[in-house]
């Protein structure tokens, strides 16, 4: 229902898994405020509770991210979506991709699961209203055969919000 | 009054600091001063620097001036916190004097004891510096950001191996889709010798990194160090290299009996530049042994030509003929003879 399911992905590769044991440890001591990791056994899909940050419009608000890690992270990006319901905003789609550039052509290695969820809060905290893309429904049809969001060419023509 | 003065300590900071001090205020005195730590005379022994920008009112020295780091590499924000509050506390001391110099002289001296890289490789987030594991790191002239060598090693042929990926399906896809990568800077490639910083993206030269992958060996993939190792020990033990070592020791050993060189068969005779078609594998050290027989197959083949003279004549065009195929077939990669040859032939038999 959310997403291509891991299944038809690699697992892990020993760096991967090494870095994300680190990833989550560094996490439990210090998470990012507003983010709670729910704890599972499977390191290669995290679920994460995001809450709205106070004084934004999605102040109180609850969502949840899921984030699948391909073998060769963190080479590759992980992909991160929201779980429907997404939270309405100019750059998340209701089928939960998010239209977030670090997420895609400017992923960098250095990147972490924690410094994405500070991006993503950011980029809610700093909405100007409450609405979805303006081409989403054409997207979310093209998405429906499970389309993964790091398939998507994306245009960043919006450095704003 | 006091106002000459300050000049005048203004005018000693550029003294002393010259082009590594850029005054943009006399009076009241704001300086941008660029400092290294002292013991970095060697470039590669560098591992911080900072430019402080220090401010004073008209009230100085009455009043201490403010203090604050305007750019800084190596130093993450606790230790940018470490260096500013070391120069504020000397500030205090000398409250109501003429501090400038001295508190230039501080932050010096601080960045100094700082000298070290600090912290996590931001690639595998396990310290850079570990006394357990001894992981050589290395740093980026152009930012100062350091990476465990075979991290960042990973992680350049990575996306090395990605460009080349792009670019085949470029030239593959119709110009319109060039166009409109071009247009959203989708893949907003880096040029061939440049690369950017995985943390800061400021771009370096691809140099700076290319002298490391000699000490992690340029065959590590992205999978791990191990496999590399594990594929060196396959090939010493592959039939091909077997079958190649017993070749080399036979005449290796009919040589020693004729104590001397022996006379190559007539289609094996070489020249520099030419490569025999026959199973050889990869490793760098067979290469080198390779080369080494080669040298001694050469010296055979000008003895023979004092001897036989034109006799071998023909044979050498043919090989030359021969030769010239290959490199049309091999294209763009000739450059690198020996390597691709033995792909080629490595192929079928293993």
């Amino acid at each position: 229902m959310t997403s291509p399911s891991p299944s038809s992905r690699k697992s892990l590769s020993k760096i991967a898994c090494n870095r994300l044991q680190k990833e989550l440890v560094e996490w439990e001591l210090n998470p990012p405020a507003g983010f709670k990791h729910k704890v599972t056994d499977n390191l290669q899909r995290w679920v994460i509770e995001v809450n709205g940050a106070p004084g934004t419009l999605y102040a109180g608000e609850t969502y949840q991210l899921q984030v699948d890690f391909p073998e060769h992270y963190p080479m590759e990006a992980p992909q991160v979506i929201f779980i429907p319901p997404a939270p309405l905003h100019p750059h998340i789609y209701s089928n939960g991709h998010i239209c977030l550039d670090i997420l895609y052509d400017s992923w960098s290695p250095a990147m972490t699961v924690s410094s994405i969820c500070i991006s993503i809060l950011s980029m809610l905290s700093s909405s100007p209203a409450k609405q979805r893309p303006a081409d989403n429904d054409r997207y979310v049809k093209n998405c429906r055969n499970g389309r993964s969001p790091k398939e998507t060419r994306w245009w960043f023509h919006d450095d704003k919000v | 009054m006091a106002e000459e003065e300050v000049v005048a300590e203004v005018e000693a900071v550029e003294a002393v600091y010259g082009d590594d001090c850029v005054v943009l205020e006399k009076y009241p005195p704001h300086l941008h001063i660029h400092m290294k730590p002292r013991t970095a005379d060697v470039s590669s022994q560098q591992f911080v620097e900072a430019t402080i920008g220090i401010r004073a009112s008209s009230k100085y020295p009455g009043e201490p001036p403010s203090i604050s780091i305007v750019d800084s590499k190596g130093l993450d924000e606790q230790r940018q916190k470490q260096l500013l509050s070391i120069v504020y506390d000397n500030a205090a001391e000398l409250s109501s004097c003429f501090m400038l110099v001295a508190l230039c002289e501080a932050a010096v001296e601080k960045l100094s004891s700082m000298n070290h890289p600090d912290g996590n490789c931001p690639l595998c987030l396990y310290p850079l510096v570990n006394e357990d594991d001894g992981l050589p790191f290395m740093k980026l002239m152009s930012c100062f950001h350091c990476f465990h060598c075979e991290c960042i090693i990973r992680w350049w042929n990575w996306i090395r191996t990605r460009k080349e990926a792009d670019d085949a399906n470029a030239s593959r896809s119709s110009t319109s889709q060039k166009d409109m990568e071009d247009q959203t800077g989708r893949s907003e490639m880096i040029d061939e010798d440049m690369g950017k910083c995985p943390v800061c993206r400021k771009l370096f030269l691809a140099k700076d990194i290319e002298h490391v992958l000699d000490l992690v060996g340029t065959h590590s993939d992205v999978n791990s160090a191990e496999t590399v190792v594990l594929d060196e020990h396959n090939l010493l033990q592959s039939d091909s290299e077997k079958i190649r070592r017993q070749k080399f020791e036979s005449i290796l050993k009919v040589q020693q009996e004729n104590s001397g060189l022996i006379e190559p068969k007539k289609h094996e005779v070489l020249l520099p530049g030419m490569f025999l078609p026959r199973p050889v594998e990869s490793t760098s050290t067979s290469t080198d042994k390779e080369t080494k027989e080669e040298g001694n197959n050469n010296q055979a083949v000008d003895s023979q030509g004092t001897q036989g003279g034109s006799s071998n004549r023909p044979s050498t065009s043919k090989h030359k003929k021969f030769n010239g195929r290959m490199h049309t077939q091999r294209g763009r990669n000739s450059g690198k003879h020996v390597r691709q040859w033995i792909r080629k032939e490595d192929g079928p038999t293993s």
